[in-house]
């Protein structure tokens, strides 16, 4: 069992509006575990970091290149690299990341191939199978924060031209629709609520559905006409179908903005085709995540097969946690700070299921774990890459 | 070589209703990572359990009686005991339970003059303060469980199996740990199998209508949606417990058939200044030995005289909502606290627990009652007298 000596933080090469890299308190943190720390050059500049906010306070701190960042013992990256960037990660190399074994086959190829030790961050799961590594709450609350915004361009201090309370319609009632019900109630900001409150305003309802009720046209003629906010926040079981056809947005009022939290892509060409849940908007990024209806982007963004004639203000993201960089960072650090003591202890070698309680969260994240768990059920779902 | 500690697992004497106590398995992992183990004279019987299952699990387990458990190094009990039962516990002894520190000064007194130490389950908290020891989510769960039982009997024709009928209307107020659970509980008609039945023969679902404290008070729309509530939940979180959410008045605009769920379960309490009131007017309070009340109920005539009971509904009301399930409580709680016991006990006891210890230990050192300064926010204001505790999220 040999414990890692030192680890590599590479930046994350996705678009210019990707921001986030882990904060100086972390890379602290992490050296203070008695670990070389190597940061690639310039790691942070695009939040206003430079390596001597990492290097303050311990010797342990080094900057790097690219590829050396990649070579360390450890290398933690949010994001999974590039396809191309996997042979810059040198054999026995732990690579920790987001990296989606249910979804990627062909990366778990490449890594096992590559001899590399990897560890996904988004399977990292305790011993009921709940994710440990997360941030689903930053996904409601932002998307809902950019609609609440949109409207208040119109909505001074977001009191509707009646005085009622705004009406959010939220789809879904998983785990990222129930942030979405308070952060809806709450008006996607607290500090914009407790201002609200405080000045006597309306609020915001929220109605929350399933797909039994989602299901039924009339029903939902309904509830979307009287709708300020409509939030798709499903998981879809069958991701060829949408739950809100191009037709049905024609029913929500003119002002209505269409909040994006399930972010499924259009992937025509697999097989059954993926389309999203709500049929004929755009997919955002961290660089453009609000769409006027007017967008002259929208048509270049859809498939022509698929319908767009309605459209209403749309936001959407990919990566919504993005969108406040340093909270989503401080969150992740949190959680990953009793993942790093266990692994700097024992190793990528050393985790098993018979260990600690983080040890074993640990372990099942680990891709030989994974690889195992796939000999024993080779039914495991799979999707393209 | 760390010292090997002694564990006492005692009984909860309290109502009748009250079946918990910490499961085989549980006690199996404890002894396993090093503990000796004492349980009461017929611990786990409420759930079923015998002597033999215990030892079948845990061979090395003993049995003592109710006072010799209070007898030992270390005594775990998931509610706190009552007066006498603290008084026998030894100097130095170390209670690990709810202990409720920020509401309960008395008792924190109480402890530290007898200068036992305390591990209070709800202040085990990681580095960003969440509860690691907690249930809120079967607080929910189970209430509206019972709640939509309620609604089956009381909802007019077709039913709620009817496949003509409406999407059922539940409102949820308060949009806090416990709301966001209820509003997920309340769309799956608090029961999983329910909900998956009714979905596959197409019966219309549920729509949550989730309303937080400031739409609360606005009485136009709050008559607007009571008038269609078939469900409504109080999850609220008030910050002064002497004002009502949903004056009886209001309940007056729901439908005769509807059902109220009493999530928050505050109590009436008018031995202080100012009294503390339910948060719907003129409900009763419920516990495990009775969680359901119909409107003639005699429990109403227990309400005091100065609160409204005038408009009356089916109400689910429980002093401890997660104890309707009790095993499933239980292997909830159980394992919740096993890193935390494991580390408790691989340590040696609280004496070798380390503030800037390891994960775990950081977390149990935040809960230890001399490492207590009363400086954890009170979710209560302040008051005159002697306050009810809640034992809602037990």
């Amino acid at each position: 069992m040999t414990a890692p000596k030192s680890i590599g933080f590479p930046r994350m090469m996705q678009e210019p509006g990707e921001k986030r890299v882990f904060l100086p308190e972390f890379i602290q943190f992490i050296a203070n575990l008695g670990v070389k720390v190597y940061i690639e050059e310039g790691y942070g500049s695009r939040s206003g970091y430079t390596f001597d906010d990492y290097r303050r306070a311990s010797p342990n701190v080094f900057m790097c290149s690219r590829e050396q960042a990649f070579q360390k013992d450890a290398a933690l990256i949010l994001r999974s690299p590039k396809p191309e960037e996997f042979q810059l990660v040198k054999r026995g190399t732990i690579l920790i990341s987001m990296l989606h074994y249910p979804t990627r086959p062909k990366r778990i190829a490449r890594l096992r191939d590559l001899g590399i030790n990897s560890i996904s961050l988004d399977s990292i799961a305790d011993d009921k199978n709940l994710r440990m590594v997360e941030n689903m709450k930053a996904v409601a609350w932002n998307g809902l924060e950019a609609a609440f915004d949109w409207l208040e361009k119109d909505w001074h201090s977001l009191v509707r031209p009646d005085k009622q309370p705004i009406n959010v319609l939220i789809l879904g009632t998983g785990m990222v629709g129930k942030h979405a019900i308070e952060a809806a109630t709450k008006l996607g900001n607290v500090e914009r609520n407790n201002d609200h409150i405080a000045s006597n305003g309306p609020g915001a309802v929220a109605l929350s559905i399933g797909r039994n009720v989602a299901s039924n046209a009339a029903t939902m003629k309904h509830l979307m006409e009287q709708a300020d906010i409509l939030v798709d926040a499903t998981q879809r079981r069958d991701t060829s179908k949408p739950v809100v056809p191009n037709d049905w947005i024609a029913w929500l009022p003119k002002h209505a903005v269409v909040v994006d939290l399930a972010v499924d892509p259009y992937t025509l060409d697999a097989n059954p085709p993926v389309v999203r849940g709500v049929e004929g908007i755009p997919q955002g990024s961290l660089d453009q995540y609000v769409f006027p209806a007017d967008d002259p982007k929208w048509d270049s963004m859809i498939p022509e097969s698929i319908p767009s004639k309605h459209r209403r203000t749309t936001v959407t993201c990919y990566s919504w946690p993005g969108v406040h960089p340093e909270a989503c960072m401080t969150h992740y650090a949190q959680q990953l700070e009793p993942f790093m003591e266990v692994l700097f202890e024992k190793g990528y070698e050393g985790l098993s299921l018979e260990g600690t309680y983080f040890e074993r969260a640990l372990y099942r994240a680990t891709l030989k774990a994974w690889l195992h768990e796939e000999e024993s059920d080779p039914q495991v779902k799979r999707e393209a890459d | 070589m760390t010292e090997r500690i002694t564990i006492g697992l005692a009984r909860m004497h309290v109502e009748f209703g009250e079946r918990r106590d910490f499961l085989p398995s549980f006690v199996a992992r404890l002894i396993r990572r090093g503990a000796n183990v004492i349980l009461e004279h017929g611990y786990g019987s409420g759930m079923g359990f015998t002597q033999e299952d215990y030892l079948s699990a845990a061979p090395e387990a003993q049995f003592a009686s109710h006072e010799e458990i209070f007898d030992q190094d270390y005594v775990l009990v998931l509610r706190c005991p009552v007066e006498a039962e603290l008084r026998r516990l030894k100097k130095g002894a170390t209670l690990i339970s709810m202990l409720h520190y920020p509401t309960r000064p008395l008792r924190v007194e109480l402890l530290r003059s007898l200068e036992v130490e305390g591990i209070s389950l709800d202040s085990i908290k990681d580095d960003n303060g969440r509860r690691l020891v907690e249930n809120l989510k079967s607080v929910a769960w189970n209430g509206l469980e019972v709640g939509f039982q309620v609604l089956r009997r009381t909802f007019p024709a077709p039913g709620m199996e009817g496949k003509d009928r409406k999407p059922i209307q539940a409102t949820v107020l308060g949009v806090g740990a416990v709301g966001v659970h209820a509003v997920q509980a309340a769309s799956r008609y608090g029961d999983m199998n329910l909900w998956s039945l009714l979905a596959k023969r197409g019966i219309p679902g549920v729509q949550v209508t989730a309303v937080d404290y400031d739409v609360v008070r606005q009485e136009e729309t709050m008559r607007e949606i009571l008038s269609r509530t078939d469900i409504l939940v109080d999850a609220t979180q008030r910050p002064d417990p002497s004002r009502y959410v949903i004056p009886n008045e209001w309940i007056g605009w729901m439908p005769e058939h509807a059902v109220l769920v009493d999530l928050s379960v505050d109590p009436y309490n008018f031995e202080v200044d100012p009294p503390e009131v339910k948060g719907i007017e003129g409900i009763p309070q419920g516990n495990l030995d009775q969680y359901v009340f119909k409107p003639n109920d005699p429990a109403y005539e227990k309400i005091p005289a100065s609160v409204s009971t005038k408009n009356r509904r089916h109400v689910a009301s429980c002093y401890s909502w997660p104890g309707i399930h009790p095993k499933e409580c239980m292997e909830l709680y159980g394992n919740q606290l096993r890193p935390i016991m494991r580390m408790l006990i691989e340590k040696g006891g609280v004496g070798n627990i380390r503030p800037k210890g390891f994960y775990f230990e950081r977390a149990i050192s935040r809960a230890m009652l001399s490492n207590w300064s009363g400086s954890e926010k009170s979710e209560f204001v302040k008051v005159n007298g002697k306050r009810i505790e809640k034992r809602n999220e037990e």
